[in-house]
């Protein structure tokens, strides 16, 4: 099983260079400007749902799958973070980018709005393997931002699709396929 | 612990205002764990490698750690919380603390508190000292 470290590649979605955006290369306010975006008709968000969505259709893609293809019209950016050796611990390296998301959840463009956190490997390695580790890469994210970030626990959802949803499909081994992504799923109500 | 924390980082914070005391801007959770990083790199890898940023936990690991971590990381760690905590109070004492210049200044402003906080820190000439002081303090500048 291959668990090496998990990135992050950052970038704007729409605008995804495979391996050569860094996490240096995003600012606050692209943070902020890009999940801010009004989402209309924002769907509720079921974690469990998604989550099991993925687990039951391993290695079949999971973008078109009804529960996530409903979440393809948020806003969302991909930002990149580092996790240690075969380890849900997040590298220092990485401290800086997970600040700037708290940042901008607590800016008020953005203040009581839901988001979703979602972990994405690459295919190397057992697929069950991924699902579980990009699970628990993301519940960690969830977890520090609640935490010593202080985002209110009840704007993060986590949820960890391993492989199954790759940036880049013609080589899923890419280092971009290694992600976090963040999606704004709509106001608190 | 944290909620007590917040408490008090309020009540200086109303203190501070109230006293008119000036001091340095506080800072973003990214510059604050960048710093943090930059003076404790080494002290977090070495003692505190399996320990995650939830709950605290780094901070807390550091703080265990005091008698072997760097004079200069135990400084900066202690600089860092308190203006994050800082930060965190003036984020959530704006509202109040605005009030009345959000009713006299930005009355007119579309619903949301990013339209509000946005026209209070686009009135800088007639938005009271500590509201701005607040907005400041905030980082919604």
């Amino acid at each position: 099983m291959r668990i090496s470290k998990l990135g992050f590649m950052l970038t704007l979605v729409g605008t995804i260079i495979a391996g050569s955006a860094r996490a240096e290369a995003f600012t606050n306010q692209e943070l902020i400007s890009t999940l801010g975006q009004v989402a209309e008709g924002a769907p509720s968000i079921d974690a469990a749902l998604l989550a099991e969505e993925v687990a039951a259709n391993l290695g079949k893609g999971g973008a078109a799958l009804p529960a996530w293809s409903r979440l393809a019209a948020m806003p969302q950016i991909n930002v990149d973070v580092e996790f240690e050796l075969n380890s849900v611990v997040i590298a220092a390296e990485s401290y800086r980018n997970v600040g700037m998301i708290a940042d901008a959840l607590h800016d008020p463009r953005l203040l009581g709005h839901k988001i979703l956190i979602v972990g994405h490997t690459d295919s190397t390695g057992d697929a069950k393997d991924n699902l579980k580790l990009s699970q628990a890469r993301a519940d960690a994210i969830r977890d520090a931002l609640s935490t010593t970030f202080a985002v209110a626990p009840d704007r993060l959802f986590a949820v960890g699709v391993g492989e199954e949803m790759p940036l880049n499909v013609t080589d899923p081994k890419a280092p971009a396929n290694r992600r976090v992504q963040l999606i704004n799923v709509g106001l608190l109500k | 612990m944290e909620k007590r924390s917040r408490i008090f980082s309020c009540v200086l914070l109303t203190m501070s205002l109230a006293a008119g005391v000036v001091r340095a801007e506080t800072i973003s959770f990214a510059d604050a764990v960048s710093t943090l990083v930059q003076a404790c790199g080494t002290d977090i890898k070495k003692h505190c490698r399996d320990v995650n940023l939830a709950d605290h936990g780094v901070q807390q690991c550091l703080q265990h750690h005091q008698a072997e971590v760097s004079p200069s990381c135990t400084t900066t760690l202690n600089e860092v919380t308190n203006s994050i905590q800082l930060r965190l109070a003036a984020q959530a004492s704006v509202t109040k603390i605005c009030s009345e210049d959000a009713a006299r200044v930005c009355h007119d402003v579309a619903p949301g508190e990013a339209n509000l906080v946005n026209c209070l820190a686009r009135a800088t000439e007639v938005v009271g000292k500590k509201c701005s002081q607040a907005i400041t303090d905030a980082g919604w500048r």
